[in-house]
This record gives structure tokens, sequence and C-alpha cells, in this order.
């Protein structure tokens, strides 16, 4: 199975380096569902990400799944004709303007969940136009299974004259709407998710007022339309058995960090499978590690069969995990694995947990062993020293430097 | 005479600007976003002084904004 990792930034594409992805997806301009949250990558940039990724041997694919309107049409036109030239694998989409462009421009294309693709019929209208179709979010795993069995047997074939490839989503954050269609940020805040602009007012707190009698409703879980995140690691035997062959981790609003932990869990559960060495122990492993970075808490989804969703009890994340800024790399030297970091904000003492990102490092996590100031090693360095850290892997010039801590919602629950 | 400021490359084409005032907000073709009738670039951000007349209008429009791209200017 193929891992698809959520690039929004220099520092995350890095991160899903590392971390083993076998390919990517990004979006570029205002045309792709991240247009408030993932930092803005341009059709320029497009030739540089999908060089830096052929150097690893990692697969690009760029999203241009937003609604379009006719105002679009040139824009779609430049970006289809980019990712032409740079040699973009495919372009996902669920706009039939998208379509009908990368047909004409012949460039590959896969089927996004916006398309909420939940049946084989869905799949053979779909394999007119692409090779990958990535199936709605609130599909069973049983529904999965027999969608790919029936593309064997019905011989569905997309344009490359291969059997049509099935993706799911396999990890991160779920909608409230059916394959991310709402219109709740349109309504409040005039803000399109459709366009990228969702504003996730669903993620608030809400009370019920009965107007007759202006009483409020209690509800238990005041998080109602706040979805927690997929997490399918548990069950990603089952999940390999549909046959799938890809799977998709969300994320592209999210930090290095996130993208680095979600993909290489992913990507040694993946290899477990395949060698046979999937087991509880490593499973609670990984948990345990996609518990310390952004989340609102996991659940399997619509995979398992549920009747209902199950909602977050938080408003931002359960993490455990939260990284605490604390200063620049000035200098890095490299033959003596020595950096030079001056403190911004807050201290630092031997012992910390470290996390280095930047646009070429990706992330890097360390710990504070050896630590100089001018008149020699120091146990402990206050806001406003410079500092010498042995740091091993190489880091940059400009990298951002961060120390670990636990979250309140870590040690509340600890407590 | 009051002026508008707009952020134009946080644009995400919502269209909403154009629906409200047509007479000082344009779609434009070649890349999507909106642009400002008039407007002059200076350091990334188009300007464009206004008669005051058009005021309420350019308010209702930077109110809809879904990315608040567009300040108004006394």
């Amino acid at each position: 199975m193929e891992i698809m990792a959520p690039v929004g930034s220099w520092e995350s594409l890095q991160a899903a380096i590392q971390a083993g992805a076998n390919s990517i997806y990004f979006g570029v301009e205002q045309l792709n569902m991240r247009v408030k949250s993932a930092a803005s990558l341009t059709i320029e940039d497009i030739e540089q990400v999908v060089q830096r990724c052929a150097e690893h041997n990692i697969k690009t694919y760029l999203t241009l799944n937003t609604t379009m309107y006719d105002h679009d049409r040139q824009l779609v036109g430049s970006i289809v004709k980019a990712c032409k030239a740079a040699g973009v694998d495919a372009i996902i989409a669920s706009d039939f303007a998208v379509f009908n462009e990368c047909k004409k421009q012949g460039v590959s294309l896969h089927i996004s969940t916006q398309a909420n693709v939940t049946n084989i019929d869905a799949v053979e209208f779909f394999a007119a136009y692409a090779d990958v179709i990535v199936l709605s979010r609130e599909l069973t795993l049983k529904q999965v299974k027999e969608i790919v069995q029936q593309i064997a047997r019905r011989n569905i074939c997309g344009p490359k004259g291969e059997l049509v490839r099935i993706e799911i989503f396999a990890h991160g954050a779920l909608c409230m709407a059916i394959s991310g269609k709402c219109y709740l940020s349109l309504d409040s805040n005039n803000s399109s998710a459709n366009r990228g602009a969702c504003v996730q007012n669903c993620r608030h707190r809400y009370k019920v007022t009965d107007l007759d009698s202006g009483k409020e409703l209690e509800i238990d879980n005041e998080y109602i339309m706040s979805a927690k995140d997929l997490c399918t690691i548990d069950f990603l035997d089952k999940v390999a058995e549909t046959g799938v062959a890809v799977l998709k981790i969300e994320g592209r609003g999210r930090s290095a960090d996130y993208v680095y932990t979600t993909v290489k869990c992913y990507r040694e559960a993946v290899d477990a499978l395949e060698q046979g060495a999937y087991t509880p122990q490593l499973v609670a492993e990984w948990k345990e590690r996609l518990n310390t970075v952004f989340n609102r808490g996991f659940w399997d989804g619509y995979y398992l069969g549920r009747e209902l969703g199950e909602w977050s009890e938080v408003d931002g994340s359960k993490a455990t995990q939260k990284k605490v800024f604390i200063g620049k790399i000035r200098k890095y030297y490299p033959r003596i694995g020595v950096a030079e970091l001056l403190l911004e904000s807050g201290a630092l003492a031997t012992g910390d947990e470290l996390l280095v990102m930047g646009p070429q490092t990706g992330m890097v996590e360390d710990k504070v062993v050896t630590m100089h100031l001018d008149n020699g090693p120091v146990q402990q360095a206050a806001k406003g020293s410079l500092v010498a850290l042995a740091i091993a892997a190489p880091v940059r010039e400009g990298d951002k430097l961060y120390k670990l801590v636990a979250t309140e919602y870590a040690q509340n629950t600890a407590s | 005479m009051p002026k508008i400021l707009h952020h134009r490359n946080k644009c995400i084409g919502c269209n909403l600007c154009y629906e409200i005032w047509p007479l000082r907000w344009r779609m434009s073709r070649a890349d999507g976003k909106c642009t400002l009738v008039d407007g002059m670039e200076k350091k990334g951000v188009w300007q464009a002084v206004i008669p005051d007349a058009e005021m309420p209008m350019n308010e209702k429009a930077a109110a809809a904004c879904p990315v608040k791209i567009i300040r108004l200017v006394r």
C-alpha cells in the first residue's frame, strides 16, 4: 500500500520525505481546499516540489479540488499546464471543469473524496477520466472491499489501461458533513469551505435553545458537531484486506512534526504488515506516538460500521505534547555537530527534548545533552543567551528550534 | 476622500465583493482573483481613492470578504 502524505509547506515536505512517504499531495494558489491553513505554495513552486520528491523516488499529486467558477478557468489551465511541464504524477480534483482540462492536456487525474464516490457504478463512470479514485470517507470497510473486488470482476480500467486503483483516508481530521460538502462556514462567516476557506466553526461548543420556551437544552457532549480524528492504525490489517492501493493521511494544514510522526507510524505499520510483524504491542506504541501530535481524540471513522459518529471532547487538540518556540539556529558546524542558537524565548536545560524545523531540514528531534555558553559548559541557559548545542543531525541557519513539553491535556489526564 | 486598500495576493476568488459592488470590483480571468478597479499597486497592496458615496457598498464588500483583505481608510 502506498502512503500518501499531506504537504502544506516546505517544512512538511521535508518531513514527509524523511518519514518515508511513497507519495505526497500539495496545493498551490487559491484553488485548493486549504487556502486558509496551509502556507501558500505557488505555481512557481511546483517544479521544485517535484524535483525534491523525484530525488527520493516519491510521487507527487497536486490538489485542484475546490468548486470552480468561470473566472477560475484560465488559472486552472495554467496550473494543469505547469503540472504537466514539471512532471506532477496526477491532479486530484472533484470539479468536472478540471477533469476536462486534465483530459485536454493529457495529465493524469485522481478523483477527490469531494466527489463522494460511494458505489461501483460511480467508479465505472469516473474510470473514463481517472486511474485512482478516492472513496467517500463515510463507507464501511466491507463496502470498500466490495468496490475493490468488483473493479477486478468487471475489469474497470482507467485511461492508462490498468485496473482503477482505490484510495481511502487512513488518518486525520473528519468533517461533520458528508465528503466535506459543508455549508456551515459560508452560512456563518461568508467563508466557503468548498473554496478552501472553512473557518472550522463546527469545532466550537454550541447550546441548543428551544425558541418557544426559551429553555436551553443540555447536550451531554458539547462538541456535538466536531468529529474526532480518524485513526486506522489499530485495524490496518483489515484495511489491507480490502485491497485498497493508497492510504491518504489528512493534514495539509498541520505542522511538520505532525506530518513526520503520522507518516512514520503508518510507514512502520505498513512495513510490519508486509513482513508479518504487525502486533498489538506495536499498535499500542504507534498510538502513543500519534497521541503526541495534534489530534482531537481518535476513533475508527465509519470503516467499522458504527451507526453514529464519535464527537470530540476538546476544543483544540488532545495531543500529549506541545512544542514551545525557543529560538533560531544562527549557525551550524557540521564537522563537530554543534549548533549556535540564540535563546529568544524561555530557558533551556540539559535533558530537554528538542525539535528543529526548517524548509530544508524538515523535522529533527534531539535531546539537550551538552550545552556551552561563552565561559564553558552549563546545565541551564536563560533567555537571551547565545548557546552552543550538540545536535547530531544536520540542521541549518534560520531553522526554528522548539522545546517539547507536556500539554495541559496530558497533565490533567495524568493527575 | 476615502481610500481602499486591497491585499490582492491573499484573495481566494470567492466572487463576493464583485457581486456586491461590480463598479469597483472585477474578477480577473487571468488569475481568478478579484481586481480593484482603478487601483494602483504599492508594495504588494492595491490602493484606490473613492468618492464618499461609494463607501457603504465597499464597506459591505469588506465585511463580506471571507479572508478580510479589503480595508477602508477615511
